[in-house]
């Protein structure tokens, strides 16, 4: 076999990467990260929720338009439960949007026009409008860019042949590529083989990655991830006695501070038509969001909260002040605990009629459990020493030190090390920026499916070229 | 984020200098205290708390910026539209590229030749940059004709196999992948129609195996490929004419065993699955063992001690102890060429005739050790160097042992030169190595009654001396130790009396069987010897010279020594019985009155302070 001679450095410069412009589009549940390959973050970062006015054909995009309320706007989400994408037409529209609104914008015309020399005060504001005029105008998006997206590592066949459809086709991309969102958040990290827990919006996946290749049979996933925690923090306001209002921003016009835990006193918003249950939804989920960042905690360990008189430490510890945005504000103790420990122990979930207890299996310790245990034997202590945490879920306060107790809990035995990055932005665009390094690495330029082999093979082309 | 180090460290490459040097730096700045966020003020930045903003902060720095150069006109540059080598489809995509202000000199690289003006149609740069990334793995070919002939397997059919090297090619080699990815369906349904669309169905049925597609293991795999490869690279090349390298190759390929690797791997993750208790236990046992182990070696080291202590070398030990006293060059050599000379001997009287009644030696035998050649140039030599010669003094006609005692003819493993007096060899045994022995020594002779000067100094006499002198000595040292004993078991005595007065009377009977406790602590290895008394250690050496002095007057009944011996049976103490018994009878009984004297003159203090001991 050979190989690269690995005892001589590479000269300065060999590995410099070599940026044909590429655009990477890494899609989620709750967010769209597209930006140009090379840069470290991405340019472009926009909701997958959208909106549709009910009964019409009229979409909204982006994070200025979904977040008014008006009459018959539906909140909708083009993903299905499972990681898969669902509507398969809206998913390709806001994608384009996401890359067009900040990406690629309008074609370069003429100088003295295009708005680039007009005087700077009028040139804001048009990035974030929703003009589907301009982006129909334009024949298609991507003619300049080769395009590398990400896909989850159970992405079905026929969802990556759409995916090549789509740029190719509608986008007119010259070149395009699929990974998976393992591989590029390992790439991140700067490693080609590890296990990658990726907790992000709808589901929790883990993901054994073998010198940049994704295992398949190791590929392990649950919904329980960000969604999950939301709806049991839901429950936890609905089981405290008394009841725990949450009441959206989008309803409250003015508010005046009161005591903890007593009702708020708030003036209310009103509508001749209330916007849309999903809507409200959609608002709440925000809030709660925000409470996830801020009041949610993870009980780190050692052994689960109901563990011995672990609850009675949790209890002893200081809460946490939370206030909603309609003034009603407590202090929260041990419930702050009990949102998230789901993850972790299916039996601590909160339960009601519509909220059946969660699986076993798809607690993360059971899913890490079962992807290494579908890996060679010989590779699992490689792949327990890069174990590469990412997704927006993770950022729960004491996430890793959790994740830390329960891997060596279940093999004391092996030199486990969790990988997670501090900063925020690393942790939710792990998988994007992989994708930006790899897109801009000159080695890749021969991987890229070009416009001319996607037409000789057909869409089936991916399935052979992107492994 | 992502640096040269990542990519690097991606591409499985090394380190360079520079990727080592960062990630020192990497670890000052996480080793640094949290780190503060700038531009915000203090207030607000600790209401973040502990957690990460939630918003990414970026801190605008005022960072040392480099001089921007300014020579000459903004340089342009445009986006070259270039090719890549390692692809075969041509496709065209833009990087930005310095452009040329002059036509450049021709040179290799990726802007150099580059078209003057900017109307001419557009330059479409070669870029062969990273065509060295472009790795194609080897792959061992076969023809058809090959396969039919040596590659046949009952467990695998021709398209599965091509089915394999396929994908070991796809992942280069990578078997957990290849592993992990292989999914040969030999019935493929799509597979199926595309292929029968001209060719008749049933035909196409009949050819495919119906066996439903098997589970392979990873070392199924790679069996099936090694063997391949071993057999071609056989066929390509004779086993004979592989260079060392290749053998060693064709060598791991053909001996590749499954079972082997398999179980191997079961043994690897069944360790890797250990709960954690066992890994404690383990752990435990571990430490356990070393413990014991390190426990053990002090014993042995004590007990090495102690006998290094009472042995004494006995004279004609090596001759009794059997062939395993013939460790040293020179014993063995003494061994050579006694048979050697009972060899001869033989010889002489059976008439010259060898065979049957050859010993077991000749000179062939003899060469193969290094003394031989000695032993061989001893022979030659004997008549003449029979005095420098150390092998040479084979007597000419072996005596028998009273032939020998009766003409007084000894033999000697090496003789000084010049001419010496047996009674100087007896008054040097009298001195010892330090002047307060050699006066103890002086002192239990005078005890004993051997007078000063011994009037006959006879060989026999100096080897009983030397014996007795032996004696003595051990007993001096055994003497010290038990006083050192005695020293320590009277401190734990004045000890436990005085725990026990702090006890109470009340269970005093219960103390006594206690009170053996805090001692063993002190000397676990010891708690065994002393078992029988409190002092057996010291005890039992008494009693073994006690024997030593009885052994020959048996008959006296030595009530006092005897008493003390009682259950006292060791080896030490027959083989000292044996020592006494073998001098001859002109010293014996002078000696052995003298003996048992000395022994209950010796003994006395020690039953004294055993009985104390005792009660
Ligand atoms: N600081 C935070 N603390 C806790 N949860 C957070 C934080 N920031 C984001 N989240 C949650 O993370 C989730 C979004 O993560 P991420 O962007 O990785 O998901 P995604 O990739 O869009 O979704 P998916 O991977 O399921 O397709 C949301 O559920 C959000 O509520
Ligand atoms: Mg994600």
């Amino acid at each position: 076999m050979n190989t690269l001679n690995s005892s001589t450095a590479p000269a300065a410069g060999e590995y410099a990467g070599d940026e044909v412009s590429a655009i990477v589009l890494d899609p989620g549940y709750s967010t769209i990260r597209a930006g140009f390959a090379g840069e470290d973050v991405p340019k472009s970062v926009c909701p997958s929720f959208y909106g549709q006015i009910e009964d019409s054909s009229q979409y909204l995009f982006g994070e200025n338009a979904i977040h008014t309320p008006a009459s018959n706007l539906q909140i909708k989400n083009y993903w299905g439960s499972d990681g898969i994408v669902e509507d398969w037409d809206t998913a390709a529209k806001v994608w384009e949007y996401a890359i067009t609104s900040r990406l690629t914008g309008a074609r370069a015309g003429d100088p003295a026009r295009n708005g680039l020399n007009d005087d700077p005060k009028q040139e804001n504001g048009e990035a974030t409008d929703v003009d589907m005029e301009t982006i129909e105008n334009q024949e298609k998006p991507l003619e300049e860019s080769p395009l590398l997206m990400t896909e989850p590592g159970w992405n079905p066949t026929k969802a990556r042949e759409k995916a090549i459809e789509i740029a190719m086709e509608e986008w007119g991309t010259p070149a395009f590529y699929l990974q998976k969102t393992g591989v590029l958040a390992a790439f991140a990290s700067g490693k080609a083989s590890g296990i990658i827990i990726d907790v992000g919006a709808s589901h929790t996946s883990v993901t054994p990655v073998l010198d940049g290749m994704v295992l398949k049979k190791g590929v392990q996933k649950s919904p329980l991830a960000g969604n999950f925690v939301s709806n049991q923090i839901r429950l936890g306001f609905k089981q405290s006695q008394p009841e725990i209002p949450l009441t959206p921003h989008y309803l409250v016009k003015s508010k005046t501070p009161v005591d903890a835990g007593s009702p708020a006193q708030a003036i209310y918003k009103t509508f001749s038509v209330p916007p849309t249950d999903s809507f409200r939804h959609y608002q709440e989920e925000r809030v709660l969001t925000e409470y996830k960042e801020s009041v949610v905690e993870i009980w780190p360990g050692p052994g689960r909260l109901s563990n011995g008189t672990n609850e009675e430490i949790a209890k002893s510890m200081p809460g946490r002040p939370f206030e909603m945005p309609d003034g009603w504000n407590q202090v929260f103790g041990v419930d702050r605990f009990r949102a998230a420990e789901g993850l972790f122990d299916a039996s601590a979930a909160l339960t009601d009629d519509a909220n059946p207890r969660p699986k076993d299996e798809h607690t993360l310790p059971r899913l890490v459990q079962a992807a290494v245990q579908h890996v060679d034997a010989d590779q699992r202590p490689l792949l327990l020493q890069n174990i590469v945490v990412t997704g927006g879920s993770t950022l729960l306060y004491k996430f890793g030190d959790r994740l830390n107790y329960e891997i060596n809990a279940i093999y004391p035995s092996t030199r486990n090390k969790l990988i997670a990055p501090g900063p925020v932005v690393e942790r939710k665009y792990a998988a994007w920026i992989g994708g930006s390094i790899l897109a801009s690495l000159g080695s890749f330029h021969q991987l890229w499916i070009s416009r001319k082999e996607y037409e000789e093979h057909g869409a089936n082309i991916v399935e052979k070229r992107c492994r | 984020m992502a640096s040269g180090r990542d990519v690097r460290d991606m591409l499985g490459l090394p380190m360079g200098v520079d990727a080592q040097k960062s990630a020192v730096q990497k670890r000052a700045k996480a080793a640094a205290p949290v780190r503060r966020i700038q531009g915000v003020a203090r207030e607000v930045a600790a209401l973040y708390g502990e957690r990460p903003p939630p918003v990414a902060v970026y801190e605008e720095k005022k960072a040392y910026r480099a001089k921007r150069q300014n020579q000459g006109p903004a340089k342009k540059w445009v986006q070259q539209p270039f090719v890549n080598q390692a692809r075969v489809d041509g496709l065209i995509l833009k990087h930005w590229r310095r452009k040329p202000t002059i036509a450049p000199p021709v040179q290799d690289g990726e802007d150099a030749p580059m078209e003057e003006g900017d109307n001419v149609e557009p330059y479409i740069e070669n870029s062969g940059d990273f065509l060295k990334y472009s790795i194609q793995v080897d792959l061992p070919t076969f023809t058809d004709e090959e396969y039919d002939a040596y590659l046949r397997s009952d467990d695998w059919s021709r398209e599965e196999t091509d089915y394999l090297f396929e994908v070991v090619k796809d992942y280069s080699y990578r078997w957990a992948v290849i592993w992990d990815r292989y999914d040969y369906q030999p019935a493929n349904k799509s597979h199926l129609t595309q292929e029968t669309v001209n060719g008749d169905a049933s035909q196409a049925l009949a050819t495919l195996p119906f066996a439903p597609p098997k589970q392979r293991t990873v070392e199924d795999l790679k069996a099936r490929f090694y063997h391949i490869s071993a057999k071609l690279m056989k066929l390509r090349i004779p086993e004979m004419q592989m260079d060392a390298e290749q053998y060693t190759l064709y060598e791991t390929l053909s001996k590749f065993n499954p079972e082997l690797e398999g179980n191997r791997k079961l043994l690897a993750a069944a360790l890797m699955n250990r709960s954690m208790d066992e890994v404690k236990e383990e752990e435990f046992l571990l430490a356990e063992l070393q413990r014991i182990n390190m426990a053990a070696n002090r014993l042995d080291a004590e007990r090495e001690e102690l006998r290094a202590r009472l042995e004494h070398p006995s004279a004609n030990q090596q001759v009794s102890a059997g062939l395993a006293s013939f460790t040293s060059s020179q014993a063995l050599q003494a061994l050579f060429s006694q048979l050697f000379a009972q060899d001869r001997s033989k010889k002489r009287a059976s008439g010259g005739a060898t065979g049957p009644s050859r010993i077991s030696l000749n000179t062939n035998d003899l060469i193969q050790t290094p003394s031989s050649a000695n032993a061989q140039l001893s022979a030659a030599a004997r008549r003449q160097s029979m005095a420098t010669n150390q092998s040479a003094q084979t007597p000419v006609r072996t005596l028998s042992p009273q032939q020998e005692y009766r003409y007084n003819v000894s033999t000697h493993d090496r003789l000084t030169s010049g001419v010496t007096f047996g009674s100087d060899k007896l008054l040097k045994m009298r001195q010892a190595k330090s002047n307060v022995q050699t006066q103890k020594i002086a002192a239990a002779l005078a005890e004993l009654g051997v007078s000063e000067v011994i009037s006959l100094p006879t060989i026999k006499v100096a080897e009983v001396f030397e014996q007795l002198i032996g004696k003595v000595g051990k007993l001096l040292d055994v003497r010290k130790v038990r006083e050192k004993e005695e020293g320590e078991s009277r401190v734990l005595e004045q000890m436990k009396q005085r725990r026990s007065s702090e006890v109470q009377n009340g269970d005093a009977s219960m103390s006594n069987g206690t009170s053996v406790e805090p001692q063993a602590k002190h000397e676990v290895p010891d708690s065994q010897e002393q078992t029988p008394g409190l002092d057996g250690e010291g005890e039992a050496d008494d009693d073994d010279n006690d024997n030593d002095g009885d052994g020959d007057a048996h008959g006296d009944g030595d009530g006092e020594v005897d008493a003390d011996a009682e259950g006292e049976e060791d080896d030490e103490d027959a083989e000292g019985e044996e020592d006494s018994r073998v001098p001859s009878e002109t010293l014996s009984r002078a000696a052995s009155t003298a003996h048992k004297r000395s022994a209950s003159v010796l003994s006395q203090g020690s039953i004294q302070s055993s009985k104390r001991a005792r009660k």
